[in-house]
């Protein structure tokens, strides 16, 4: 049933405010593959973000139904939502938001340890995919004695360290120049090959955008375009 | 437990706050200890002074009657109760002591000083003289220093006794006692037999004290003596019910300024509980969005709160220790009589305190963090990860 597809989304609607309504979502209907490598785009308040939100189940739709992995998570509880983010969705934002009084290999620990892996594993986890992302010299650093991009790529191995079967960035090189952006691309879409996990980023970066599998074009909280790139 | 691990680098990324807040809650917990020491220091010297200077239970005559007859027999029958270590029967007879001009109002006691002492330790507060004195059957009178002073008489001078309902006596004083209380200035002492012959009653008593091994069975064995005799026995703690009470009274009002100070170190944690919060949206955010339940972030901030307590609430241990051991060393300057005879601040270090102290102080930090936990945990994972 649901073997193709890792993500179904169907007739998603996000109201807002309880005044004036402000539709962010309007019927959006999306099927994203296993392994796909997806791009959002669109103006400023298209609901690129809000969509991305309701895939990363940190909101919830006013209607509609999104099944990941053939489950629907709009119909999920508290507590079974948290489980889900951890052990299924990655995510990575514009800024790192990586926890400052953590430094690097202790902040990608963090999402095993909030499953209940232990330490000692977490660590030895966690270390694999620092070296993975370029950083296996930099892990005792903290936040703050790091570069953006190096940031980026702590938030980018925290996202990843679960093994997640969809990774979800919104707007991840938006802080960076474009050599860092550059770079944070070609990691994304050298892990997005190897591990074969789906990735959905929301992006400004046109340049970015066409060198995914796939772009979505989102106007007014529609779909407005739908396009295979070739490379 | 990851919960655990983000909250001590919360709280060590903030210092500065976090020193201050926990010296707010050891100053409380000092405090309050040093409070209850002293409590329990002055509760117990009231009460150890009660049972030291008075008898455990005093029989007094039955209902409707004046005196007790034929005491002899009564004597021995409470002596051969459990728990009873000596019996004196005593004549008690209101009096005006004279001195050339000076003339005082005094309860006169007529006692067999042997077993008087037994009862009560009087030997302890002799100031000058011998209690012992008062065997001899003769018209000899023991007196309060205050009562000396105040009709200006010394050891050796003759007062004369005006008694109701008898004619004037004169005493020569062989003994001046100095307990440090009232009753320096109210009770008088003769011998037993003397003050019966001079009242012409016969040998009778008006009461008779009784002093037992254990202070706190007082009340069960003046039941019984009540029950089976018909006398009118009363204990120690009945007598001192009103006082009793109102120490109670007075512990329950102190905790009430326990809870305004507690409140006040509870709100220190609260404020940089508050101000973490709010520093930490984004991360809050992110912990959610890594998978971090609502509870987790509640238990976070809620760990804060105790980490910092618990620490305060050591430190504040270890202070009130030092200070009420401080403050016992003090000898105070205050006249004995003001204060039952105590030369120093009574303070008593109990165990108990430190444990009522540090938990009430414990439980009011971790209210206090509720309310910054609460707002942690109900914040929209959305708002807070795009707040920064």
């Amino acid at each position: 049933m649901s073997e193709k597809y890792i993500i179904q989304i169907k007739n998603l609607t996000k109201i807002f405010g309880d005044g004036v309504e402000i539709k962010a979502l309007d019927g959006v209907d999306l099927n994203i593959e296993r392994g796909e490598f997806l791009a959002i785009i669109g103006p400023s308040g298209s609901g690129k973000s809000t969509l991305l939100n309701q895939i990363g189940i940190l909101d919830t739709p006013t209607s509609g139904t999104i099944l990941l992995d053939g489950v629907d998570v709009t119909e999920m509880s508290d507590k079974k939502r948290s489980i889900t983010r951890n052990k299924q969705l990655g995510f990575i934002f514009q800024y790192h938001h990586l926890l400052p009084d953590f430094n690097a290999l202790e902040n990608v620990m963090m999402p095993l340890l909030i499953s209940g892996i232990k330490s000692s594993q977490a660590r030895k986890t966690a270390k694999e995919v620092l070296a993975e992302v370029g950083l296996a010299d930099r892990m005792d650093h903290r936040p703050n004695q790091l570069s953006g991009g190096q940031n980026q790529r702590v938030a980018i191995a925290r996202a990843l360290v679960n093994k997640p079967s969809v990774v979800i960035g919104d707007e991840p090189t938006g802080n960076l120049d474009s050599k860092a952006s550059d770079n944070i691309y070609e990691l994304l879409r050298k892990l997005n090959q190897e591990h074969n996990q789906t990735f959905i980023l929301v992006t400004h970066d046109v340049r970015m955008a066409e060198k995914t599998d796939r772009i979505i074009r989102l106007v007014d909280g529609r779909i407005a375009g739908n396009s295979k790139n070739s490379t | 437990m990851f919960e655990l691990d983000v909250a001590t680098r919360h709280i060590k990324s903030r210092r500065r706050q976090t020193l201050f807040s926990i010296i707010a809650v050891a100053l409380a917990v000092g405090i309050i200890i040093i409070f209850m020491s002293m409590m329990s220091g002055y509760t117990s010297i009231l009460i150890d002074s009660t049972i030291e200077n008075n008898p455990h239970i005093t029989v007094m005559p039955k209902d409707g009657e004046d005196y007790i007859h034929l005491y002899h027999g009564l004597e021995n029958h409470i002596y051969d109760l459990e728990g009873v270590e000596a019996v004196s029967s005593y004549f008690q007879s209101e009096a005006a002591l004279q001195y050339q001009h000076n003339a005082e109002g005094v309860l006169l006691y007529g006692i067999n000083p042997e077993d008087e002492n037994r009862v009560v330790n009087r030997e302890k507060d002799m100031f000058a003289g011998e209690f012992a004195s008062l065997a001899n059957p003769g018209s000899r009178i023991i007196l309060g220093y205050k009562m000396a002073k105040n009709l200006d008489v010394e050891m050796g001078d003759t007062v004369t006794a005006q008694i109701p309902g008898a004619g004037p006596a004169d005493f020569t004083i062989t003994g001046i006692f100095r307990t440090g209380t009232p009753v320096d200035e109210i009770m008088a002492f003769v011998n037993l037999e003397r003050l019966q012959d001079f009242y012409g009653s016969g040998d009778v008593i008006t009461g008779m004290g009784v002093k037992m091994s254990d202070a706190y069975a007082a009340e069960d064995l003046a039941n019984e003596i009540d029950r089976e005799t018909g006398y009118d026995a009363v204990s120690w703690i009945e007598q001192n019910a009103e006082i009793l009470t109102l120490l109670e009274t007075s512990e329950g009002m102190v905790y009430f300024f326990y809870i305004i100070i507690f409140s006040i170190s509870g709100f220190g944690i609260a404020n940089i509980l508050i101000m973490i919060v709010m520093e930490k949206v984004g991360e809050i955010g992110m912990l959610m969005a890594m998978g971090t339940s609502r509870r987790s972030i509640m238990l976070i901030f809620l760990l804060e709160a105790g980490i910092l307590g618990m620490t305060g609430v050591i430190i504040g241990c270890i202070l009130g220790y030092g200070a009420s051991l401080a403050i016992a060393s003090i000898t105070i300057p205050v006249p004995p009589e003001m204060y039952f005879g105590m030369d120093h601040l009574p303070v008593e270090i109990e165990l108990k305190n430190f444990i009522t102290a540090g938990i009430f102080a414990l439980v009011i930090n971790i209210i206090a963090g509720v309310f910054p936990a609460r707002r942690a945990s109900k914040m929209d994972p959305v708002e807070a990860i795009y707040s920064v």
